[in-house]
């Protein structure tokens, strides 16, 4: 192992132009530290990042919270801009981890790690959240649904890092709100099924809805399909045997040492009536 | 008796109390295990891994062994190295030696067993259904009477199942050892409940090289619950070869996850009930159980678990006319072994989910039905002993009166009826035989000393070990409060085999119960002998006595009587009786109970430690209810669990509510406190779902996805 704790963030961006084979940053190390001790990361190039403030911190603009990739859970949970604007975002995460885990577990980490059981995922899904990402010579931003395309695969350069999460103010503002865990307990668990879900309401007719689940496909992803099937609709009109069928087209459970696949798929299937009967 | 401060309260908060892992000496190098992967196979070939020096390390293997390569057990079957065959995953096979233990576990992850691999049998249902899995001796406990079955009876077969359970002590296993040639003694100081039981392992494995061995445990114990009842005695002797052939101070502790893997769980369980109700009078009239257990690769202790689970088999009822077969059946997984409970939590599981079954397909009130069938005074076990107190009787009377049961039996079948998500109660009983079972306690002959010093400081000398339960300050009030003492004037000494008498292991619920009421026996003989009011005064006039030794022995009961062979007589002279009822909320969407209340009532006897006692019966009960919940250790295809990650204990908050109650305080006796509470709270979870959700769910955890499939299955 490798290891290399960089004096500022220009010096980490330097380092990311160099090519490697097998490179982790490790911020809070929740994961990535049973990672090493298992084994399961070998001779890897290991980049320590906590320190850097450039990376840390909730900040605001007119329009926007912006998340620093390095902030953590503890620190989400007890800021007072995301309570004014993101109560329900904050709220939900809560059931993440245990106390302990939140002050050194980072929401930059939780999504670089790319566990198709990321806590944070679903919510950030609904809310629409865009990501900065930055290398030494670019920046960009991209809408989190884009950032994954397979079992732990995102789009990054390998140069790039996350630099921050942006949500819009008013993301959850006028929405009626639904976010379950479901896992082996009450805390300190791994999900078996998550589901977070936005909607507005017009003259009893569906007008927005935004669902996202988590540990159910090989990232955490919207469901399109159910999204669209329900526009427009009144909560008597709805065939919940349709939304079934749309949902076995959307989310692929599987059977591990965890759960069972023909269980998380009809917690689902639950969990979404219960909150279109909200 | 008063609720004082554990001694050791303040010493375990500020860090100055040491465990094993603690402990360093001059010169000490580091042990790890190399164990098979393989779950049945022969060993062709040990590959070590290139770019190490092989001189750095010390290795030994059966081979090795001066003594005997047998691990001394109630049944001697288990090697404490495998030779050429290895019976089941995680059976030691080598231990090794390195000055850097980093190294030493990458060496070890790098080396590689090759095996012809053989038959192995690693399902649990596979073991437990397939009766040529059978080995050791069957127990049977006879008591038909010969009636003749009445066809208006009503039988009911069922056949229930327990999971594995990980004991998930905070301290690992852990032994060091010291060989001193000039002496030829071996010492060892390591975590354990039994220090005569790892002595003799040494010894064992030592034989004729050793002249002496001397175990001492570390200062702190970081919990047992049973799982350091027996391994410690194998994790010893190979400590104990590496020390010898290294000659250094050798340190063997176990990671978190090689402990999970290897060690010893509570036996799952298969137990098959028969039984045939008369419906006019509701009473049981003849029941038939099979009780089997997965022992694992070696039977080990596991025929005095059989024993303790056939003897408990019956649970709390009079049932007339009773047959009960109890065997061991082998599977290629680590042995299992003694856990808090040792038999009865599996016996208990099973016999109220059987009750609770009854009563549902009768539709009669579960309450009512156990009142009937209740084994009351006077009647008597299926060993024929009588039962000497209505205790039983008691508890549940009082736990369903504090519960407020009966009304809230109706108020949850209304609310039922108009919610998706659905409110439960359950009810369960239960009962634990104090001390070792039948003529045991005899066999022990446990012996206490006690040395009075000049200054009148009392020193205990008991080979009870002290895991956290608080056993040390409980035995030490036992003694002081007895003569009225002053506590700052009496310990219990770190148990030391050269220095301590064999006062036995510390295990089935006999620490207070034997050893306690015996150190307040000898604190009233040593009054009366001396025949003084206060001891430090006494002690100031008469400083030439001092210090002075007293000793006492077990003195056993000669009414008590066991047959080992026919198992009619006395199981256990004295039983301690509970209650519980639980109550869950059932969440509809994901098929989860959420645990809401849990009400028990305990007749322990005398308490010798308010606080203590309380503590023991809110974390056996803790340990009981994620027994009913969420505890399991091995699922079909995927294997056995690797670590915390996937082996799902309660968290402080997935715990209810609880309110304890000891009743009968005012007895004479202390009884057996350390098992009961384990026993009887899964059941109380099982038998809310089925009041919540009207399914007869026979296997135990009450998973989420146990609970969708019966409902499921019941849709099909």
């Amino acid at each position: 192992m490798d290891f290399f704790k960089p004096a500022n963030l220009e010096e980490l961006l330097l380092k990311m132009q160099e090519s490697s084979e097998n490179r982790y940053l490790l911020a809070g190390g929740t994961d990535i530290n049973v990672q090493i001790k298992n084994g399961l990361i070998k001779n890897a190039e290991v980049i320590y990042i906590n320190h850097l403030a450039a990376l840390n911190g909730i900040k605001e603009t007119e329009t926007e919270i912006s998340i620093g990739a390095t902030t953590t859970y503890f620190d989400i949970l007890h800021s007072n801009l995301i309570k004014k604007h993101l109560p329900y975002f904050q709220a939900s995460l809560d059931f993440f981890a245990s106390p302990i885990l939140q002050t050194s577990a980072t929401i930059g980490g939780n999504i670089a790690n790319g566990s198709p059981t990321a806590d944070v995922m679903p919510l950030l899904l609904v809310l629409d959240a865009d990501l900065k990402l930055i290398s030494k010579s670019n920046s960009r931003k991209i809408p989190v649904s884009d950032f994954y395309f397979g079992y732990k695969k995102h789009v990054m350069k390998p140069e790039e890092i996350i630099f921050k999460i942006v949500i819009r103010k008013n993301a959850e503002e006028g929405y009626q709100h639904f976010y379950e865990k479901v896992g082996a307990r009450k805390t300190l668990t791994i999900a078996k099924v998550a589901l977070a879900g936005l909607k507005k309401e017009k003259s009893g007719k569906i007008k927005e809805i935004k669902l996202a689940v988590g540990s159910l496909n090989e990232f955490a992803r919207r469901l399109p399909k159910i999204e669209a099937y329900l526009l427009g609709k009144t909560v008597t009109e709805i065939d919940y045997n349709k939304i079934d069928e749309l949902l076995n087209l959307e989310i692929t459970p599987i059977t591990d040492l965890r759960s069972d696949k023909e269980y998380r798929y009809h917690v689902c299937a639950n969990l979404i009536r219960t909150f279109l009967n909200q | 008796m008063k609720s004082i401060r554990k001694f050791d309260a303040v010493p375990k908060l500020n860090g100055s109390w040491k465990f094993l892992d603690d402990y360093s000496y001059q010169g000490m190098i580091f042990g790890q295990l190399l164990y098979s992967t393989c779950h049945h196979g022969i060993i062709k070939d040990i590959k070590f891994p290139a770019g190490f020096d092989l001189q750095e390390f010390t290795f030994v293997s059966a081979k090795d062994i001066p003594g005997e390569n047998i691990v001394p057990e109630p049944e001697c079957d288990q090697p404490f190295m495998a030779e050429k065959e290895v019976f089941h995953y995680g059976q030691v096979i080598m231990g090794i030696t390195h000055s850097n233990l980093r190294i030493l576990r990458e060496f070890i992850k790098k080396t590689g067993v090759e095996f012809e691999e053989l038959p192995a049998v690693t399902d649990i249902k596979e073991c437990l259904d397939n009766e040529k899995n059978a080995f050791g001796k069957e127990l049977t406990i006879d008591h038909r009477n010969g009636q003749k079955v009445d066809p208006t009876w009503i039988y009911h077969h069922k056949i229930y199942y327990t999971p594995h359970q990980e004991q998930a002590y905070l301290e690992t296993q852990g032994m060091i050892a010291i060989w001193k040639p000039a002496e030829k003694m071996m010492f060892v100081r390591g975590t354990a409940q039994c220090p005569f039981f790892v002595k003799s392992g040494v010894e064992s494995i030592m034989g004729k090289a050793a002249e002496k061995v001397e175990f001492e445990t570390s200062e702190g114990i970081g919990g047992a619950f049973g799982g350091k009842e027996d391994f410690p005695s194998l994790l010893a002797g190979i400590t104990a070869l590496l020390s010898y052939k290294s000659g250094k101070p050798v340190k063997t502790v176990l990671d978190r996850s090689d402990d999970i893997k290897i060690t010893t769980k509570r036996h799952p369980s298969r137990i098959e009930i028969k039984s045939w109700t008369d419906p006019k009078s509701k009473k049981i009239r003849k029941i038939d159980i099979d009780y089997r257990l997965d022992a694992g690769g070696y039977q080990t202790l596991s025929p005095v678990v059989l024993s303790r689970g056939v003897l408990h088999a019956i649970g709390g009822y009079d049932i007339p006319d009773s047959f009960i077969r109890g065997r061991l059946m082998r599977s290629n997984t680590p042995s299992n072994g003694a856990f808090r409970g040792f038999g009865a939590p599996q016996a208990f599981a099973a016999i109220e989910a059987h009750v609770e079954n009854i009563a549902a397909d009768l539709k009669i009130d579960p309450l009512e039905f156990r009142l009937v069938n209740l084994l009351r005074k006077d009647a008597e076990f299926p060993t024929t002993q009588l039962i000497s107190e209505d205790h039983l009787y008691d508890c549940l009377q009082r736990v369903i009166e504090k519960s407020d049961y009966q009304k809230k039996v109706k108020e949850f079948k209304k609310w039922n009826e108009t919610h998706k998500d659905k409110k439960g109660i359950g009810l369960a009983i239960g009962y634990h035989g104090g001390g070792y079972t039948g003529n045991g306690e005899k066999v022990l002959n446990s012996e206490i000393k006690v040395i009075i010093r000049q200054d009148a400081m009392v020193e205990i000398y008991v080979s009870s070990t002290d895991m956290g339960q608080g056993a040390h300050t409980t035995l030490a009030q036992m003694f002081f409060e007895t003569i009225d003492h002053p506590r700052e004037k009496c310990r219990v000494q770190l148990p030391n085999t050269s220095k301590t008498p064999n006062s036995g292991p510390t295990v089935a619920s006999r620490t207070i119960y034997i050893i306690g009421n015996l150190l307040h026996d000898l604190a009233l003989e040593i009054k009366a002998e001396l025949g003084f009011e206060n001891l430090e005064e006494y002690v100031a006039s008469h400083q030439t006595e001092f210090p002075q030794e007293f000793r006492r022995n077990f003195i056993p009961d000669p009414s008590v009587q066991f047959d080992e062979e026919t198992y009619q007589g006395t199981g256990y002279k004295d039983y301690s009786w509970a209650a519980c009822v639980t109550e869950i909320y059932y969440h509809a969407d994901t098929y989860k109970v959420e645990l809401t209340k849990n009400w028990s009532v305990l007749d322990i006897g005398k308490l010798a430690n308010p606080k203590i006692a309380v503590g023991q019966a809110e974390g056996g009960i803790v340990q009981g209810l994620g027994y009913g919940l969420c505890e399991f250790f091995y699922k079909p295809g995927f294997g056995r669990m690797h670590g915390f990650t996937d082996y799902t204990l309660p968290t402080s908050i997935d715990i209810p509510e609880m309110d304890i109650e000891f009743i009968h305080t005012d007895s004479e006796i202390a009884k057996g406190l350390g098992e009961i509470p384990m026993d009887f709270p899964a059941p109380s979870v099982r038998n809310a779902v089925l009041f919540a959700l009207g399914i007869q769910i026979n296997e135990y955890p009450m998973t989420p996805e146990r609970i969708f499939k019966s409902l499921t299955a019941d849709e099909r």
